[in-house]
């Protein structure tokens, strides 16, 4: 067993790390939340430089051939810079369904999207986490040459701003659910973009009879790219977590109260140690996971076991920070309550920890 | 990154589990059902400890050189998921993964030439005397005094919570040789070879669970020789720090056990009607809570098996309180879990039921005949070994001088 990133993934991580330390601490991040622009065309164009945007796809398809576990290696720093380029969704999600399909116009935008000069959304929540494929309920019908999709998704990372959007619909009512491609713009969209707490920019999108292309309906193709996006996105929240229990040792270790760092009264020295009992299980869970993924291996209790535990342990490290910080822990100004709205979109998306435990206790 | 799947480990799989159906006796598959402790029936333990001696599989942590087996970690793991899978009674820990270890690491060579061999057969059992009854938490305060005498100590003091001393031949302890300086710096290390000598008395003390598990050592100018000691004289807290290091035990970690703890609920739980119909089982607050259990083992399971292959997680110098703290806490969830499913069935008091060859038949199952003394036995996961609390102010510390290691 070696669970180490391999001397090509730690470079990696050092260029993208340097890059963000550089370009992305918490001030420049925040203009970005606060500017008109969804997110810093400037960063993502850095990334597509860099070979992000192409790092998860085959050489075939134009990409570089990488591994879940290289995503996962930089995917750490997107969460400790609460990176809000939409990463996940547009590479990990819409990215991974067009270079699961053969069609001309999937081959085209998933060149454009490892060139960075699009942005592709995936529309799958519905409202209620969308945990399962199983819960998808927007359908597609034929129609002529094409299909026609129906219905609404909810908190689309991008979706109002991606030029295309990669749509999880079924084939007709109680149908096997499957991918569509549906450009932006086109006939029967109804839009209505919004920020989320934690700084992206989604949308809630209506579908009435759109023309949508098929990319793919192989289920088990939908469940590894689902997978491999969850893992992505638990890395974020990882390295969010690890963010956190730094700042918050730190603070505690500096703000005095009656005459001495706060870290010396018990009480708070033990939030201290459980949050970093909570990371070190958070970060083996993930980083067992990643290694379980790439050997082919991991199933999904494996999955459901590293979300679930994301989302619960994501979720009392951010509230046990806020605590320790106090007052200024609620403020804006401070990252400690930005990374908590993180950890809570991370925990709320594709199924909340409750869920996932539900699963992993049915056995 | 990888895991190795190898054909060749499947094939070592089915060795070790055709083993372990093949070679424990009746008594020993007994006592492997009733254990209800870190501390399994002593009797039958140390019989199947001498057979796996035997097989060569006696300690899989140790260095090959030393009767180590040489087997990989994805070995390692697999002997310890067979292990529990199969019910059998953990080893008890205080020779192989304590005092053994120890002296591989800092004994003297007539030290090792003597004991270990006789540690890896099974001949000798070991007890841990550390703790007095004044001296829990805060260890270094202990006061158990070994004043020099020519070529021996005399010891006076006692201590407590020394875990099967009345099964022991002989014990490793921490005695005071000198009250100057910092309390830490006065401390010893010493090998007792005897548990009979003149002016020893070994007093059993009886558990909540109802069983003699813990004893107390009394010394009354106790004479033994100065060559049992481990480390220089003052220097016993090293070597104590140091033995640390070995406390997290080397047959694969805690999660296989707290994984058999839970499949033994869920086992209970498919027979147990709820009282909103159907059964435990199919209830969504049980298949809640048990999946958040497992989940948390799950994550013990993957933080050991990093800890195992050498991962940088393991280099944490607070990662031995984390390990502690996580495994002693669900031992006591999982433990709790198997007491509520049993539920009223777990009120009777059945020492003699429990007993290994016992012809009393018991009250309901066998899991509703464990189920109360693991759980009142594993009230003590989070105060022996350093308390939970003293654990968490050692990783606070760490983050103190490290950072979080984030």
């Amino acid at each position: 067993m070696d669970f180490n990133y391999t001397e090509e993934q730690q470079m990696l991580r050092d260029s993208v790390g340097k890059y963000l330390e550089k370009n992305y601490d918490f001030d420049a991040r925040q203009k970005i939340v606060r500017s008109h622009a969804p997110w810093s065309p400037d960063v993502w164009q850095q990334f597509a430089e860099m070979g992000l945007l192409a790092l998860p796809f085959s050489q075939e398809r134009g990409g570089l051939g990488g591994s879940v576990t290289d995503c996962v290696a930089f995917a750490e720093l997107f969460g400790r810079h609460l990176v809000t380029e939409p990463f996940t969704h547009s590479v990990m999600l819409a990215g991974a369904a067009l270079a699961a399909a053969d069609g001309t116009d999937a081959q085209a935008w998933l060149h454009k999207l490892i060139a960075g000069e699009a942005v592709i959304a995936f529309a799958y929540e519905e409202g209620h986490g969308t945990p399962s494929l199983d819960l998808v309920t927007m359908t597609a019908q034929k129609s002529g040459e094409c299909y026609a999709v129906f219905g609404e998704k909810r908190l689309v990372v991008a979706g109002g701003d991606a030029q295309a959007l990669v749509v999880v619909a079924r084939m007709g009512e109680g149908g096997a659910p499957a991918l569509f491609l549906v450009e932006a713009g086109a006939e029967g969209i109804q839009t209505r973009a919004y920020p989320t707490i934690d700084g992206r920019s989604t949308a809630n999108i209506r579908f009435d009879g759109v023309r949508a292309v098929l990319l793919t309906g192989a289920d088990q193709q939908l469940d590894r790219i689902l997978a491999n996006a969850i893992i992505v996105q638990c890395a974020e929240a990882v390295g969010a977590m690890g963010a956190l229990v730094t700042l918050t040792s730190e603070y505690a270790m500096t703000r005095k109260q009656f005459g001495m760092p706060i870290a010396g009264f018990q009480a708070v020295a033990h939030r201290l140690a459980d949050m970093k009992i909570a990371y070190g299980k958070a970060r083996a869970t993930l980083i067992y996971t990643t290694a379980l993924a790439e050997s082919g291996a991991s199933g999904p209790r494996d999955i459901a076991i590293l979300k679930g535990q994301t989302g619960k342990l994501g979720r009392a490290i951010g509230e046990a920070a806020i605590q320790t910080h106090g007052g200024v822990g609620m403020t804006d100004e401070l990252s400690v309550s930005h990374y908590h709205k993180h950890l809570l979109a991370c925990d709320a998306m594709f199924g909340d920890h409750s869920y996932h435990f539900r699963k992993v206790g049915q056995g | 990154m990888n895991i190795d799947f190898a054909p060749e480990l499947e094939a070592f799989r089915r060795e070790v589990a055709d083993f372990f159906a093949s070679a424990p006796t009746p008594a020993i598959r007994e006592a492997g059902r009733k254990t209800t402790s870190v501390f399994a029936p002593f009797k039958e333990c140390m019989e199947w400890h001498r057979i796996l001696y035997d097989q060569g599989w006696v300690a899989p942590h140790w260095p090959k050189d030393y009767g180590g087996t040489g087997w990989s970690v994805e070995q390692r793991f697999i002997f310890a998921e067979e292990y529990r899978k199969a019910d059998l009674p953990p080893l008890l820990p205080q020779s192989l993964g304590m005092v053994g270890p120890l002296l591989i690491d800092l004994g003297t060579q007539a030290q090792k030439d003597l004991y270990l061999p006789r540690i890896l057969s099974g001949q000798d059992f070991w007890a841990q005397g550390y703790s007095e009854p004044n001296s829990g938490s805060d260890l270094a305060s202990l006061s158990c005094r070994a004043d020099a005498d020519g070529d021996d100590y005399i010891i006076n003091g006692s201590k407590i919570w020394t875990t099967y001393a009345h099964h022991a031949n002989r014990m490793f302890m921490l005695v005071r040789t000198s009250n100057e300086g910092k309390k830490q710096q006065g401390i010893t290390f010493l090998l007792l070879d005897r548990m009979d000598y003149p002016g020893m008395v070994v007093r059993p003390i009886v558990g909540l669970d109802g069983f003699p598990e813990q004893c107390e050592v009394f010394f009354d100018n106790v004479r033994v020789p100065q060559s049992g000691r481990v480390g220089a004289e003052n220097d016993g807290w090293s070597v104590a720090k140091h033995l640390l290091k070995h406390e997290r035990g080397g047959s694969g970690g805690a999660s296989p056990a707290l994984t058999r703890y839970c499949e033994r609920a869920r086992a209970a739980a498919a027979q147990t009607p709820s009282p909103f119909g159907g059964m435990l089982a199919d209830d969504p607050v049980f298949q809640r809570d048990v999946g958040e259990l497992e989940a948390d083992i799950a994550s013990l399971g993957h933080f050991e098996k990093l800890a195992i292959s050498g991962h940088e997680v393991a280099q944490d110098p607070a990662f031995p309180s984390m390990n502690k703290t996580i495994n002693s806490e669900l031992i006591q969830r999982a433990s709790t879990l198997m007491m509520q499913v049993s539920g009223v069935d777990s009120l009777a008091r059945q020492l003699e039921a429990l007993r290994v060859g016992s012809n009393v038949e018991p009250l309901g199952s066998e899991f509703d005949l464990v189920a109360m003394p693991l759980y009142l036995n594993s009230r003590a996961t989070t105060i022996y070994a350093g308390s939970n609390e003293v654990q968490r102010d050692l990783i606070a510390r760490s983050m103190a001088s490290s950072g979080a290691g984030a």
